[in-house]
C-alpha cells in the first residue's frame, strides 16, 4: 500500500480523496494554485504545495508542476479526481514514466474510450448495445429506406460533415424518409461541401442511465448498478439518483453483467462509468467515463462501499474488497448539485460565503469544501457542494432531500438550492417520470429560458 | 518583579526582536543572571521565510477547525506581517514553478551567486528542477544580491521567494 498520495484536484473531490486516504492511514498531499491558498483541501491535507498561478492551465493542468510536487513531497501515487487531468492519457503516461502510480485506469483505456468512434467500435465488439445505424455513409435513398425499415422509425439522418444542428433531419415514419434524406444531403452539401449522410435510430424521450463499473486490472470486474442522471441542463447533470426509477431488477442484472463482462475482457482497472440512453426497455451506449464521477456518492450510498478506497486499493496492486455477489442494493439515494449560480440563467456567482451550515441527521451526506468566510474564486467550476440523501425507499429519500435542503445555509452567494426546492413540488419528480428533455422544458415553462 | 525591571525587560526583548529582523536571523536566545534568584531567559524566533511545506502532523491529531475563519494547517510562507513578507519585497525574485533548487550548475561547481555579488540582468541566479528539467532562473534586473532565501536541494513552491536583488 502507498504511504503518501498526491491529490491533483481541488474542491469537494479533493476532500473526498483526502478523507479516504486518511481512513486508510495514507498521508495526503494537496496541490493548489495561488487563488486556492485558503481552500479547504489545502487545510485538510497533511501537506500542501503551491503549484502555480490561478489559471488552471498553469496549475491544476500543469503536468510538470504536479510531477515536481510529487517529487519534492515523496508522494508515490496521484489521484486525479474528476475533470482536470483525470482523463488525460498523456498525463498517465508521464506519471508512469516517472515511476509513480496513477490512481485510475491505464493510458490505453483512457485513449480508447476518449475517442468516440473507437469507443463505440470497442464497446460493440464487447457486446455492449449501441445506437443502431448505418456503418458509415448511406449513398442512395433505396439504401436509406431499407435501413429505416431494419432499424425501425423514427430515424435521424445526419450529414457526416455536419454539426451545430445543420444537416440533421428526423424521419418519423417511412413516408418521411425521402424528404428527410434529400434535405439532409442538400444541407450537408451547402453548409459543409459534403453530401454524405449516415443514419441512426432516433430516440425521442430517452433517459440517461449510467452503469458504475469497477475492475481490478487482472480480468475481474463488477458492476454497481445504475444511476439515473436524466435531469440535465445543457448536458450538465443537476440531480442524480440510484436505483433508476424506471429500471427493473432484471434489466439491471442484464445490462450490468454485459458491462462488467466487457470491463473484465479489457482488464479495466479502477472505477468507470458506461453511459447509456435508455428508451422502451433498450440501452444504447453513448460514452464511457474512465474516472470517478461527480455523482458516485449515490452508488456508494445504496451499496455501502467506498469507491475511492477501492480505487486506491487496486492502484496499489491489491484486490477489490468485494465480488459481485457481495453487492446488494439497500434503499434509495439522491444527489443534488449545489452550484454557485444565479437562477434563472445559471450565471456563475463567485464571492464570499458569509455563512455556511451543512445539513445533518440520518441519511444525509454533504460533500463540500465550503466554510464560513471562504471566498469562492472565479477561476474554476461553480460546483460548491453535493447534497446526498438516502432513505429506505425513494419516497423517504425525497422527503429527506426536502428536509435537508431546508437545513442547508449558504449565505453570501446565489446558489441552485431554490431549483431543488421547486423541483420537489413537481409531481413528475415524485413519480420518477422524467427524461433527458424534462428539465429544459420545465425551465422554459417556468423562466422562459432553458 | 518590580514595574521598573518589567519595563526594562520588555524593552530588552523588543530590542532583541529588532536585532532578529535586521540581521535576518530565525532564532536568538539570551540568558541574563541579575542575581542569585533573579534571571531572565529570552528566546525569540520566527519562521524561516522560505519554509514551504505545511506542518505535516498538525492535521493528523485533530480534524481542521471547520469554523475558524483563517487557514489553520498551512504554515504561512513568511512572517505574518505583510510588509515583512520577502515575497512582496520589491527586489524579490520568486520561483516561477514548483521544484527543487540547485545553487550551482553541477555538483561541485561554485554557486551561481553569493550575498553581496553584483549580477547583471539575465544572469543565472539558481536552478529550479521540475520533472528532470533544469530551469535557469535569471536575474530580472541588474543589482546586488541582498539576500538568498533558499539553499541547495530545497523544495520550493510556485511563488516562493528565492533571492532579493537591490
Amino acid at each position: 500500500m502507498f504511504n503518501k498520495i498526491l491529490v491533483a484536484n481541488r474542491g469537494e473531490i479533493a476532500l473526498r480523496v483526502i478523507r479516504a486516504a486518511r481512513e486508510m492511514g495514507i498521508k495526503s498531499v494537496a496541490v493548489h494554485s495561488t487563488a486556492d491558498s485558503d481552500a479547504m483541501h489545502v487545510r485538510m491535507a497533511d501537506e500542501s504545495v503551491c503549484i502555480g498561478p490561478p489559471s488552471s492551465a498553469q496549475s491544476y493542468l500543469s503536468v510538470p508542476a504536479i510531477i515536481a510536487a510529487c517529487e519534492i513531497t515523496g508522494a508515490e501515487a496521484i489521484h486525479p479526481g474528476y475533470g482536470f487531468l483525470s482523463e488525460n492519457a498523456g498525463f498517465v503516461q508521464v506519471v508512469e514514466d516517472h515511476g509513480l502510480s496513477f490512481i485510475g485506469p491505464t493510458a490505453d483505456h483512457i485513449r480508447v474510450m476518449g475517442d468516440k468512434i473507437t469507443a463505440k467500435e470497442t464497446m460493440r465488439k464487447l457486446g455492449v448495445p449501441c445506437v443502431p445505424g448505418s456503418d458509415g455513409g448511406v449513398p442512395t435513398l433505396e439504401q436509406a429506406q431499407k435501413l429505416g425499415a431494419e432499424i425501425g422509425y423514427p430515424v435521424i439522418i445526419k450529414a457526416t460533415a455536419g454539426g451545430g444542428g445543420k444537416g440533421m433531419k428526423v424521419a418519423a415514419t417511412a413516408g418521411d424518409m425521402e424528404k428527410a434524406f434529400q434535405t439532409a444531403r442538400a444541407e450537408g452539401k451547402s453548409n459543409f461541401g459534403n453530401d454524405e449522410v449516415y443514419i441512426e435510430k432516433y430516440l425521442t424521450t430517452p433517459r440517461h442511465i449510467e452503469i458504475q463499473v469497477f475492475g481490478d486490472g487482472k480480468g475481474r470486474a463488477v458492476h454497481l448498478g445504475e444511476r439515473d442522471c436524466s435531469l440535465q441542463r445543457r448536458h450538465q447533470k443537476v440531480f442524480e439518483e440510484a436505483p433508476g426509477p424506471s429500471i427493473s431488477a432484471e434489466e439491471r442484472a442484464r445490462i450490468g453483467k454485459v458491462c462488467a463482462d466487457a470491463m473484465a475482457d479489457i482488464n479495466y482497472i479502477g472505477a468507470g462509468t458506461i453511459e447509456f440512453l435508455y428508451e422502451n426497455g433498450e440501452f444504447y451506449f453513448i460514452e464511457m467515463n474512465t474516472r470517478l464521477q461527480v455523482e458516485h456518492p449515490v452508488t456508494e450510498g445504496i451499496f455501502g462501499v467506498d469507491l475511492v478506497r477501492e480505487q486506491i486499493r487496486v492502484a496499489s496492486g491489491m484486490p477489490m474488497s468485494f465480488v459481485q455477489e457481495d453487492l446488494r442494493i439497500n434503499g434509495h439515494a439522491i444527489e443534488v448539485r449545489i452550484n454557485a449560480e444565479k437562477l434563472p440563467d445559471f450565471r456563475p456567482c463567485p464571492g464570499r460565503i458569509t455563512q455556511y451550515h451543512a445539513p445533518g441527521g440520518l441519511g444525509v451526506r454533504m460533500d463540500s469544501a465550503l466554510y464560513d468566510g471562504y471566498s469562492i474564486p472565479p477561476y474554476y467550476d461553480s460546483l460548491i457542494g453535493k447534497l446526498i440523501v438516502q432513505g429506505r425507499d425513494r419516497d423517504e429519500a425525497l422527503a429527506r432531500l426536502g428536509r435537508a435542503l431546508g437545513e442547508l445555509i449558504v449565505d453570501g452567494v446565489d446558489t441552485t438550492v431554490p431549483l431543488f426546492h421547486a423541483l420537489l413540488q413537481e409531481k413528475d419528480i415524485h413519480t420518477g417520470e422524467y427524461n433527458i428533455h424534462w428539465l429544459e422544458h420545465w425551465l422554459e415553462s417556468h423562466f422562459g429560458d432553458a | 518583579m518590580t514595574k521598573n525591571t518589567h519595563d526594562a525587560d520588555v524593552a530588552f526583548i523588543r530590542a532583541l526582536a529588532e536585532l532578529l529582523n535586521e540581521n535576518d536571523l530565525t532564532e536568538l536566545q539570551v540568558k541574563r543572571d541579575y542575581a542569585e534568584d533573579d534571571s531572565l531567559n529570552v528566546r525569540v524566533s520566527r519562521k524561516p521565510p522560505q519554509q514551504i511545506m505545511a506542518a505535516p502532523q498538525q492535521m493528523q491529531a485533530a480534524p481542521p477547525p471547520m469554523a475558524s475563519p483563517a487557514p489553520a494547517a498551512m504554515a504561512a510562507p513568511g512572517p505574518a506581517e505583510g510588509d515583512d513578507d520577502p515575497a512582496s519585497h520589491p527586489g524579490a525574485v520568486t520561483s516561477p514553478m514548483v521544484g527543487t533548487v540547485y545553487m550551482q550548475g553541477e555538483p561541485g561547481a561554485p554557486a551561481f551567486i553569493t550575498v553581496g555579488k553584483a549580477v547583471s540582468e539575465g544572469e543565472t541566479l539558481l536552478i529550479v528542477e521540475a520533472m528532470k528539467t533544469m530551469n535557469h532562473i535569471p536575474a530580472p534586473r541588474a543589482g546586488t544580491i541582498k539576500r538568498i532565501m533558499v539553499g541547495d536541494g530545497d523544495a520550493v513552491e510556485f511563488g516562493a521567494p528565492l533571492v532579493i536583488i537591490e
